[in-house]
């Protein structure tokens, strides 16, 4: 059996390799760019935490934190009740539900590009058929690419749209989960349907709601290609989350100090939602 | 029909409109004139042949190179990971749970020092670059979806081939690799959509036309064409097509290999 003993390290030295050389390593080096002075992509030399300094001390920063949580509030709100509801219908035995799952998971396996290309020809205040008929029902003209407020729903819907189907997915494989008595039991107790999903689904599905929270805000968080698609972070800066600050700041001007001090800030919130979920797997969801 | 069955059809195809409406409409514009049309059924106009005159062949290659070169890598590196993670014991394993944490950090983040280490690697602007991100950020989820597939296959399988004299990698090649094909088809296609849509990745490691991917491509329209709603429905309807078929046609797979880790969890 001594074979056996390095065996399992041999198999898994691709993997381990790959992540040493091109993921932990680069969270270091973001960690170390931080503290340096990088003008048009040269190391000049340690700055101390001069780049953290500046970031705080810009009211920019505090806007893209602040768009960072409504665009992670707004799409928990839309994304979560809509992929539950959606997971109690898939999951309900009727034929043709599973055409429906089809339907719904369509949308999260388009790449954002294209779905962005889809919002903006809907939303196009000349042909677009939301702001045509949002005309013609309030009288108002609704103009979603220069007004901030319409501009931070679109990219949030946009988002939501995207990321429903996978939490539904989670939730309702949750759902399958139940034991069929526990409903029988209920209805000879008289429990009616919102009595049922109350004391039964709800309570039953807790951990992949948490896992689904878990998620979504890890892959919101540093999403960026959706809005810069979309608004590019415009009207102004109205829709700048803290990811696309991030790349706009790496690929477009170049600030490379300022990206990497943005990119430990999302590392560090994305440790803490590691932690997090880590927390949910080994039983605190139970 | 009872009430209950009715308000559950009403909520099933409520949804179903929310999801198809973007995409219908965009399905629809791709066949409509340039701009300025509300009509539910524009005049017809041809979007598609134009796009081969921008070059969108080229790109559709580079896309195709980089989704299918990163899945199978992928899929090379992973299959043996996921065998010692699934089925071997070993000290140190316990840290396989960091492959289930690492696709929760901020890809956007390590950007920066991503593009550094390629330019150093002298393959920066080039396709490699595209797939070794690809592949990094692919990878833990590949290899610990792939542990928990060959983890469900029953031991005694193999520990009869092993009786029978079969060696470590006869048993792997024979008995746990048409097993885990299941496993293999989901990751394969996970990675390859994955691969196909991006373009952050691309955005940040390239800058040559030559390099392009098509998503990419679909966002240079965007700023060039400025609203050529025609043109840009239509490239993104083709970039659609290898994703929905692939999807339609393995879907029952994918949908139990993503959640077996929730039901788990």
């Amino acid at each position: 059996m001594h074979k056996h003993k390095l065996l399992p390290y041999l198999l898994l030295l691709p993997t381990i390799a790959v992540l040493a050389i091109f993921l932990i390593a680069p969270i270091v080096s973001a960690f170390i760019m931080s503290f340096q002075d990088i003008p048009f992509g040269e190391v000049i030399g340690f700055v101390g935490i001069k780049n953290y300094r500046v970031l705080v001390g810009q009211e920019r920063f505090y806007k893209n934190v602040l768009y960072t949580l409504e665009y992670l509030g707004g799409n928990i709100a839309i994304a979560l009740p809509l992929a539950y509801l959606a997971a109690i219908l898939v999951s309900s035995k009727f034929r043709g539900t599973v055409i429906f799952r089809t339907i719904y998971l369509l949308p999260w396996i388009m790449a954002p590009v294209v779905t962005a290309v889809m919002f903006k020809s809907m939303l196009d205040p000349a042909c677009g058929p939301i702001p045509v008929l949002l005309e013609k029902l309030t009288g108002n003209s609704y103009s979603f690419f220069t007004n901030p407020t319409l501009s931070m729903l679109t990219i949030i819907v946009h988002s939501a749209w995207r990321s429903f189907p996978i939490l539904m997915l989670f939730i309702a494989a949750g759902i399958a989960t139940i034991p069929k008595e526990l409903y029988e039991a209920a209805a000879i107790d008289g429990a009616g349907p919102w009595k049922k999903f109350t004391n039964i689904t709800f309570p039953l599905t807790l951990p992949q709601v948490f896992i689904a929270l878990v998620l979504i805000t890890a892959w919101t968080i540093p999403d960026c290609e959706g809005p810069f698609a979309l608004t590019g972070g415009g009207p102004g800066r109205s829709t700048e989350v803290l990811a696309l600050r991030l790349f706009k700041d790496a690929f477009i001007n170049y600030n490379l100090a300022s990206a990497a001090t943005t990119g430990v800030i999302l590392i560090i919130i994305g440790i803490a939602i590691v932690v997090a979920y880590l927390h949910i797997l080994r039983g605190g969801g139970k | 029909m009872s009430a209950k069955t009715v308000a559950t059809w009403f909520g099933l195809i409520i949804i179903a409109v929310i999801v198809l409406f973007p995409i219908i409409w965009g399905l629809r514009t791709s066949f409509g004139p340039k701009s300025g049309s509300v009509e539910l059924i524009p005049p017809f106009k041809d979007n598609y042949s134009p796009l081969i005159g921008r070059g969108l062949s080229s790109y559709i290659k580079n896309s195709l190179i980089v989704a299918l070169v990163t899945a199978i890598i992928t899929l090379c590196i992973a299959l043996p990971g996921g065998y010692a993670l699934g089925r071997l014991d070993f000290p140190g394993k316990k840290f396989g749970i960091l492959l289930v944490v690492f696709p929760l950090l901020p890809p956007t983040a390590l950007l920066v020092p991503l593009v550094t280490y390629m330019v150093k690697l002298g393959l920066y602007d080039t396709l490699y670059a595209v797939i070794i991100v690809n592949l990094v950020f692919n990878l833990p989820f590949a290899v610990w979806t792939l542990s928990s597939f060959i983890s469900s296959i029953p031991k005694e399988l193999e520990e009869a081939a092993a009786i029978d004299g079969c060696t470590t990698a006869g048993i792997f090649f024979k008995i746990v690799l048409p097993l885990v094909s299941l496993g293999i088809i989901t990751i394969t296609m996970f990675v390859f959509i994955t691969a196909w849509n991006n373009y952050l990745y691309a955005y940040a490691l390239t800058q040559s036309p030559d390099v392009r991917v098509l998503p990419m491509t679909i966002l240079a329209f965007m700023g060039q064409y400025g609203i050529d709603y025609g043109g840009l429905c239509a490239a993104g309807m083709l970039a659609l097509i290898p994703p929905i078929i692939l999807f339609l046609v393995l879907q029952k797979h994918f949908v139990s290999g993503m959640t077996a880790g929730a039901v788990k969890g």
